[in-house]
């Protein structure tokens, strides 16, 4: 039903030769209200008295909706016709009473200068129609699309005159503080085997504050270490300015050692021993220069039980310091994109922090990502180095779902190293690609081998299924991979 | 020792005090009544209100809200559930007239509007309603009720038929924010006899 069409074009003050009701009979009106309508028929055309009709009749019938047109006669006379329809008839007016309305404007609020012409063209093809809440709510999805780091509510509020109404989609920068990314994964490594882990994140959206439970059923693919447990973690994004976060993470796990780890580290005396479960607490702030760019400093507390000579334990205590930039670009027509992510960490276990171990650990990564269509190309690079004594879950490793792909990390180096570097290109065409990988691992005395491995597969932004081969192994064996990330 | 000993027995005072003072206070706020009409019983709740706050807010940007209530019969307080009926509605804000509209999901549909705020609130309420001969219980036998309101997260996922079953859909779900409508109030009532 379209309230006050364009078709109602008789003028203001014709006289009215004939009253119709369609949809309902006036006959169900009340006698009062039945009177006021046959008594339209000879009076002059007074839209705002049929407006305050409409109102009445919905009044009485409040499961109707009704609307009024007036078309002009030839002979300069009016005939009027209301149109009265059963709400719950109508799909669109049972889901939002507003769906009645026309749509007098459509707007878009806040930085949204790069989004694309074909979608501010789509985005004025609601006006002049009755609200479309799903293909309003589409079109907000594409915006959200489109913006990437924005995010995208959509509002509507009165016209300027009565029976239409304004469509504002709000556009709001995310903080400059990200959360950290959930870990939540189910991976399957041939070698390896499945390692699984659930992060519950609690927030409101737009929210400054989340409060994450995980539970790492096991993790065999990050560490050298195998490991299960649990972290509970708080963070916010926002202390009285965008630019001042903190995050507070607690975590205790329960660790399993591979053979290949506890038979190299019987060999190797100045690698310190493994530990049959570790308790971590890090309190961390983050300061953000820009949107791009973010510093964060903090503590690493961790104290590990000794595998062989429990309850003795072992305390790595470190400052942990690191700086993120991370931009992504767009070209004008949102076909394209480029993004770009490097980061600097430094972990020091130094005197002062009552530390067992004392390490200065330093990671630097980068990765480049561009896209255009149904392709995507990735590259990354990686490079570590650590002094000192480092506990075992400091030390790096490669040949994971991640890593090295088509290697098992306890071939390379079961108990990790102390020195890293890995590269990695990948080329997808509707997600399905090929990528290659070089890596090496070693410790400061040893000669460093550099490892190749190729491989293809499905790789999504959250599934993969991967099929790895190392060119230069020992072992010509491929590796399968598989699992989702969320 | 005595002095913290004394501290904390001020303390539990205190908190004694307060839930003694809010518990009536609590208890009168929101109570149930209930009436048949023919084989239905219907449940009244003074002072349950939903269409407050941030679902308000939310209504008068011109989004609809979806409400799911719930009403169990019991067989005592926190006892066993005897019987349970559960209604949905969509309610919006027609910001031209200035009055709510509400939907009842299901069959058959129905739906009204040129409603006030507490005039939509009784209407989903006289909308949810029970077979009293499906109860299976005594003119004479008491039972309890336990009324629960869930505002739905209404956060506008265009999602179409098609994408409900994606491993992206399952990701959103389970990685899914809260949102800040995600609200629900219950409000529980006894011993009733049926009228």
């Amino acid at each position: 039903m379209q309230a006050n069409a364009q078709e109602a074009d008789a003028p203001e003050g014709a006289v009215i030769d004939s009253v119709e009701m369609s949809g309902f009979s006036p006959y169900s009106l009340s006698p009062g209200l039945q009177k006021e309508f046959d008594s339209l028929v000879g009076a002059p055309l007074n839209r705002e008295r049929l407006n305050q009709l409409v109102s009445r009749i919905e009044g009485e019938q409040p499961e109707m909706v009704a609307a009024v047109r007036s078309v002009a006669r030839p002979d300069g006379k009016a005939h009027v016709v209301f149109l009265v329809a059963r709400i719950s008839d109508d799909t669109d007016l049972s889901e939002n009473i507003n769906a009645r309305y026309l749509v007098e404007s459509v707007e878009l609020e806040g930085p949204s200068s790069e989004v694309s012409q074909q979608l501010r063209d789509d985005l004025q093809k609601l006006v002049g129609k009755r609200l479309d809440t799903e293909e309003a709510d589409r079109l907000r999805n594409r915006l959200e699309k489109e913006l990437p780091g924005r995010d995208v509510a959509r509002r509507i509020s009165k016209g300027s005159e009565a029976g239409r109404i304004r469509v504002v989609f709000e556009v709001f920068e995310q903080p400059w503080i990200p959360f950290v990314p959930t870990k939540s994964k189910l991976v399957y490594h041939s070698e390896q085997g499945w390692s699984g882990a659930l992060d519950f994140p609690i927030s409101t959206s737009r929210s400054r504050h989340r409060f994450t439970a995980g539970i790492v059923f096991n993790d065999i693919d990050e560490l050298i270490e195998e490991y299960s447990g649990f972290h509970l973690a708080f963070e916010s994004r926002k202390i009285g300015t965008d630019k001042l976060g903190v995050r507070f993470d607690f975590a205790r796990f329960n660790e399993t050692w591979e053979d290949a780890t506890l038979s190299a580290l019987a060999i190797s005396p100045d690698i310190p021993e493994p530990y049959r479960n570790r308790l971590t607490f890090e309190p961390t702030v983050t300061f953000a220069f820009n949107p791009s760019v973010r510093f964060t400093g903090g503590l690493s507390l961790s104290d590990m039980e000794s595998l062989s000579h429990a309850p003795d334990s072992t305390k790595a205590n470190a400052w942990v310091a690191g700086i993120t930039a991370d931009h992504t670009w767009k070209t004008s027509d949102g076909d394209a994109s480029q993004s770009f992510q490097a980061s600097y960490g430094l972990r020091a276990a130094v005197d002062g922090l009552d530390s067992d171990l004392f390490y200065k650990r330093h990671l630097g990564q980068a990765s480049y990502r561009y896209r255009q269509g149904h392709s995507e190309a990735l590259g990354s690079i990686s490079l570590g180095y650590i002094s000192g004594q480092p506990p075992l879950f400091e030390r790096f490793s490669l040949g994971n779902s991640t890593t090295l792909r088509g290697f098992d990390k306890y071939d390379i180096a079961p108990t990790g190293g102390e020195r890293m570097f890995h590269s990695s290109i990948e080329y997808r065409f509707y997600h399905v690609g090929v990528f290659f990988d070089t890596g090496s691992v070693w410790d400061r005395n040893a000669d460093a081998k550099i490892r190749y491995s190729t491989g293809f597969g499905v790789n999504t932004d959250n599934f993969f299924l991967l099929l790895g081969f190392p060119l230069n192994g020992d072992d010509a064996t491929p590796i399968f991979m598989t699992g989702v990330r969320f | 020792m005595i002095r913290a000993a004394r501290r904390a027995s001020l303390w539990q005072a205190a908190l004694l005090t307060l839930v003694f003072v809010a518990s009536p206070l609590a208890v009168a706020a929101q109570t149930l009544t209930i009436n048949a009409a023919g084989d239905a019983l219907r449940v009244q709740a003074r002072n349950f209100n939903f269409l407050e706050g941030p679902v308000l807010a939310r209504l008068k940007e011109g989004r609809s809200v979806r409400v799911d209530f719930e009403l169990t019969v019991l067989s005592k307080p926190e006892g066993a559930t005897v019987k349970q009926a559960v209604q949905g509605f969509t309610v919006s804000f027609d910001l031209w007239e200035e009055r709510f509209a509400v939907s009842r999901s299901g069959a058959p549909p129905r739906s009204i509007s040129h409603l006030r705020a507490n005039d939509a609130e009784s209407w989903c309420l006289e909308n949810l309603t029970m077979s009293i001969s499906s109860l299976g219980i005594g003119r004479d036998t008491p039972f309890w009720l336990r009324l629960v309101y869930r505002v739905q997260d209404l956060a506008p996922v265009a999602e179409g038929p098609g994408d409900r079953y994606t491993l992206q859909a399952l990701i959103d779900r389970l990685s899914r924010r809260r949102e800040e409508a995600d609200l629900a109030k219950s409000v529980s009532g006894g011993p009733f006899k049926l009228p």
